[in-house]
């Protein structure tokens, strides 16, 4: 029997799965905005060529493929324009909504953690992708992937041990 | 078990912030038209997304410096709302390369093109190559005559002759041949010829 997605499904994909996305996508531009315009591109990209919506590897790979795009190219003009936008720019809105000061710790702990460790700890925890995936995504292997998701974690312990 | 688990039940806890109800309303806009079924965007529908995104993003410049209007301006001046496209370096060099080759090749057959043209001071004639040269001297070197075929016609009265004659023909091949004895040059020419002989015929 075939199984048909529909327009519905979609949608309800996408709630589910924009927040952990743009969380993602935000750990290679810091702008929100940026990170939304990624999202849809990657999202849309994703329902247009009809990939199976359980593919979830690929659509993560797909927002960091745009993302990566996006950085070089915005490289050369990031150089000129460093100073002014960026104070005015949005670009420091938290990743997080911490509703506790333990939880407000962890996540300015997180963004001190070295990108690469970042990125497989998103995907791990709020997007619930397996290191099969991880690795997939990243270009990297699963040893490799759990490698820097438990180098992720230890530093986190670590960090919040220091600052209790 | 690892050690990590009451780390990972915190971080679980912490909630991604959630996206604006703008994000939502594109998406579900852009899920509104006909998904492609052959494959990948391409062209005026990817290049529209991506304009879609560049102009957003010029536009929160533009309101960031609403908002800080001491600061300085992106891009120079005004908004200036570029197409992002990936710069394709291969093929950049290759053309680079192939125009450079082109303007060497232009260029050398420019240069030979005017080592070809005459100038006004070379309009007149010049003086023939062969005057300047020493005047050759071929001498004759040598004659050889090859008779290959005789025949006898037999006994003829030539008009106005009461004794008759034998007349004989005979066909060869004759070869006259010149030498320059300074350079070794040698000239030859090779002719048919064909003679007829009459051979008085005694009456006795």
């Amino acid at each position: 029997m075939e199984n048909v997605v529909t327009h519905e499904d979609w949608k309800v994909c996408f709630a589910e799965a924009a927040p952990g996305l743009i969380l993602f996508a935000r750990q290679f531009v810091r702008s929100v905005a940026d990170a939304e315009d990624i999202v849809q591109e990657a999202f849309v990209r994703f329902w247009r060529r009809q990939h199976p919506i359980e593919n979830r590897a690929l659509l993560f790979a797909t927002v960091r493929s745009i993302s990566l795009d996006m950085l070089r190219r915005d490289a050369r003009r990031a150089r000129r324009e460093a100073s002014a936008v960026a104070e005015a720019d949005q670009s420091t809105a938290p990743q997080f909504d911490p509703t506790t000061e333990s939880q407000q710790a962890l996540s300015v702990a997180i963004d001190r953690l070295p990108a690469e460790q970042r990125e497989v700890l998103v995907m791990k925890i709020w997007n619930e992708l397996t290191f099969a995936d991880i690795a997939e995504v990243v270009g990297i292997s699963q040893n490799t992937a759990a490698s820097r998701y438990r180098y992720a974690l230890a530093a986190l312990k670590k960090n919040l041990i220091s600052h209790e | 078990m690892n050690d990590f688990s009451e780390l990972e039940g915190e971080l679980k806890r912490l909630r991604p912030a959630v996206p604006s109800a703008d994000l939502m309303t594109r998406v579900e806009q852009a899920l509104q038209q006909p998904p492609l079924a052959d494959g990948p965007v391409r062209g005026a529908q990817a290049a529209s997304l991506q304009f879609g995104a560049a102009c957003r993003k010029h536009l929160r410049t533009l309101r960031a410096h609403v908002a800080n209007p001491f600061g300085k301006l992106p891009n120079g001046a005004g908004w200036q709302p570029a197409l992002p496209r990936r710069v394709n370096w291969f093929a950049l060099g290759l053309g680079t390369a192939a125009a450079a080759a082109f303007l060497i090749l232009a260029r050398v057959d420019v240069d030979r093109a005017r080592e070809k043209k005459p100038t006004l001071a070379a309009s007149t004639p010049a003086a023939p190559q062969i005057a300047s040269q020493p005047a050759r001297t071929l001498l004759p070197d040598g004659v050889t005559r090859v008779v290959y075929n005789t025949s006898d016609d037999g006994l003829v009265f030539p008009s106005g002759s009461a004794a008759p004659v034998r007349r004989v023909r005979s066909r060869s091949q004759e070869t006259l041949q010149w030498k320059d004895p300074g350079t070794g040059a040698s000239l030859r020419v090779s002719y048919p010829t064909e003679e007829i002989e009459f051979i008085p015929v005694s009456g006795q």
